[in-house]
């Protein structure tokens, strides 16, 4: 009993960080139809700042909490007015489009960080997260239980804006009929700048909390987008409550796997699951 | 007043041309055509913090080289081109710089799988290809043009944590071991040293995991070696992942007795960003900073000065031993052509900062045998004796 709750609650925390991670860039597809490769590069540079005030002092690391999601946020603003919509205006093919251009700005800031920090591997230490607490015998990294609190902040705060606020509500519209919110008065530019740079800013505190967890280096952008990719498409694109959900099942089944069958079965187990749902619901498990 | 005659005029006139070619050749031999090589490295993407340890290791042989007088009396100029951590990259660049850029000679790539790919592109195009190689399997393609100087074999890895643990008494050895092992080219080769390893010393392997990269959490694993009783804890992977690993050990309080970490505790960074949670950490390496090969000393000490590090990296050296082989093939047989280059390495023995090294018929030198352990936030030299900068603090303290 003891193993599988380890393994359960182990993976219920690690699925929250990775449902933030993911729910930004679920968002921007929904929303914008711009596949943002770009999205989990802003999470890294985050990091990168938490690892750079967190070394002047321990303060710095709740400084770069609320620094780097509003800084993420005006960055999201510029890049989606400066470079993806520009690109998008004149193309049909928007997917395609975005994904290339997005991929640049990925390349663009992961040769950035490098430069500014070598391209080697970073290790953010915060004294309090090195701690583990115990329930129920069961130990909890405080570092990873800290991760899954940011976590659940952004999502909340998230969920806040999109069904509580005019502009979020607008967002949702967009995502959702984009000509009939247009006919509505909606401006269509102004709500996609927002949810552009409300997604940046979510990338950027799940980048904060993701530092907590693992190591990272300018390229792991890659790796940490193969987790949104799949969590999205699970969950549904655009889907807040469903990327929450996919993002859970993905950190228990990932956490529990090992109990029963080599851990080595886990990607074939994700992937399965995964065109099992593109499959029955191509739209992804939820659509709310 | 000076008379010309036809006789001198026509004279003068045949020894223009003359003059002119002389003039010409003369020219050549004291501009001295740099000996262009070439080589492809990932100095972007997920491999490139090590990358750039292998390129500033190539160059700074090339600037060594160059104050020395050169290769056969010609400056040294490197082409090394990025490959963004791209295997397909890594290939179609050197084709690129032997076919097109018509280097002289080239160097090899990293990590292991762009290494092993362009192995075959060596040898397609007949060029001497000094490397780390893609482990035995590579080497036991049937390559003639391939030499690993050294090379990075997972097959050896541990070889030297083996005969340091026979030097231990059977009753204070751990009883029973548990790995876990990033499923690719370099993991499963060290899985491979691991399984012969503990079969020779009689510890049952309790728990033989495999996973992939990304891994979102470490903790089961770790939680299952641990009720698995493990007193040796073998985790097969890179940096990331083992920063994974340690974290999760000291979150469940795992306290084996040996702690036994692939290739990931060998960078720098391994002791920088962890601290004091990365000390105790027991590996194998290929090449040491403290290994008393000639050379070495004056290698550690020029490059402090350069990059202000203490320790320099396993890769720094690697770059520059490779480097090292190919300027004693070059220098050894007196010819840039890669045939005499190749017969040269097969017929006699080199000496590199690595140390002396003669090629088997792979194209591999003796199996090595160093163990480290990371003692005082230092990776030590625990075995062999001969070499040993550190006594091993064994059993591993526990977490604090």
């Amino acid at each position: 009993m003891e193993p599988l709750l380890q393994a359960v609650l182990s993976g219920l925390l690690v699925g929250s960080v990775l449902a933030l991670l993911s729910a930004g860039f679920g968002l921007v597809w929904g929303a914008t139809g711009t596949i943002n490769i770009s999205h989990t590069a802003f999470s890294v540079a985050a990091a990168y700042l938490a690892y750079w005030l967190t070394s002047v002092g321990p303060w710095g690391f709740f400084l770069a909490l609320i620094a780097a999601p509003l800084l993420a946020f005006a960055l999201g603003v510029l890049t989606y007015r400066s470079i993806v919509r520009p690109a998008a205006v004149k193309v049909r093919d928007l997917g395609l489009v975005t994904l290339v251009s997005t991929l640049g700005i990925g390349v663009a800031l992961e040769n950035s960080l490098a430069a500014v920090w070598g391209p080697g591997p970073r290790v953010l230490s915060l004294a309090v997260a090195a701690e583990a607490i115990s329930v129920f015998d069961v130990s909890l990294p405080v570092g990873t239980l800290l991760a899954a609190s940011f976590a659940w902040l952004g999502l909340v705060a998230l969920w806040f804006f999109l069904y509580r606020t005019y502009t979020g509500k607008a967002v949702r519209a967009v995502w959702q009929d984009p000509v009939g919110a247009t006919l509505c008065g909606i401006d269509r530019d102004r709500v996609t700048d927002i949810a552009f740079g409300a997604a940046t800013a979510t990338a950027a505190l799940a980048g904060v909390s993701m530092a907590l967890i693992y190591a990272f280096s300018p390229a792991a952008y890659i790796e940490w987008l193969i987790w949104a990719f799949l969590i999205v498409i699970v969950g549904g694109v655009g889907s807040l409550l469903g990327t929450f959900i996919a993002g859970l099942l993905v950190g228990v089944v990932s956490t529990t796997v090992g109990l029963w069958v080599p851990f080595s079965w886990l990607p074939a187990i994700l992937f399965a699951f995964l065109i099992g749902v593109v499959l029955w619901r191509p739209t992804g498990l939820f659509r709310i | 007043m000076i008379r010309v005659t036809r006789r001198t005029l026509l004279g003068t006139i045949k020894l223009v041309p003359l003059v002119a070619l002389g003039g010409f050749s003369w020219g050549q031999g004291t501009r001295r055509e740099p000996i262009r090589i070439g080589c492809t490295l990932p100095l972007t993407g997920p491999f490139a913090d090590t990358g750039v340890w292998v390129q500033r290791g190539y160059e700074f042989w090339a600037e060594d080289v160059n104050a020395r007088g050169g290769l056969l009396g010609r400056p040294v100029e490197m082409r090394i081109l990025d490959d963004a951590s791209s295997v397909e990259r890594a290939t179609s660049l050197l084709e690129r710089l032997i076919t097109v850029d018509k280097v002289d000679l080239i160097l090899g790539g990293y990590p292991g799988t762009s290494a092993a790919a362009q192995m075959l592109v060596a040898e397609r195009y007949r060029k001497i290809y000094i490397s780390m190689g893609g482990h035995m399997a590579s080497f036991s393609r049937g390559f003639k043009y391939s030499f690993g100087a050294p090379p990075l074999m997972g097959e050896w890895w541990y070889n030297g944590v083996w005969k340091w643990l026979a030097t231990i008494r059977p009753a204070d050895r751990p009883k029973r071991a548990a790995a876990i092992t990033l499923n690719n080219a370099i993991g499963q080769a060290v899985r491979q040293n691991m399984l012969e390893g503990l079969k020779s010393l009689g510890i049952p392997l309790v728990m033989d995991e495999l996973y992939t990269l990304p891994l979102p959490s470490a903790e089961p694993l770790v939680q299952k070696a641990k009720a698995a009783g493990a007193e040796l804890f073998i985790a097969n992977g890179f940096f990331g992942d083992g920063v994974q690993t340690v974290r999760a050990m000291k979150a469940l309080d795992y306290n084996p007795k040996l702690f036994l970490q692939g290739v990931g505790s060998l960078i720098p960074e391994w002791v920088k960003e962890l601290g004091s949670d990365g000390n105790y950490v027991v590996s194998g390496t290929a090449i040491h900073h403290r290994l008393p090969n000639r050379g070495m000393a004056r290698l550690v000490r020029a490059a402090k000065q350069r990059f202000g590090f203490d320790e320099p990296p396993q890769y720094f050296l690697f770059g520059y031993a490779w480097a090292q082989a190919l300027e004693s093939a070059v220098e050894g047989s007196k010819s840039l052509r890669d045939d005499d280059l190749v017969a040269y390495l097969r017929s006699s023995t080199i000496e590199t900062v690595a140390g002396k090294l003669r090629f088997d018929e792979k194209g591999l030198p003796e199996p090595y045998e160093y163990a480290t352990q990371v003692i005082n936030g230092k990776v030590e030299l625990i075995w062999p004796l001969s070499a040993r900068t550190a006594t091993p603090v064994y059993p591993k303290p526990s977490w604090k």
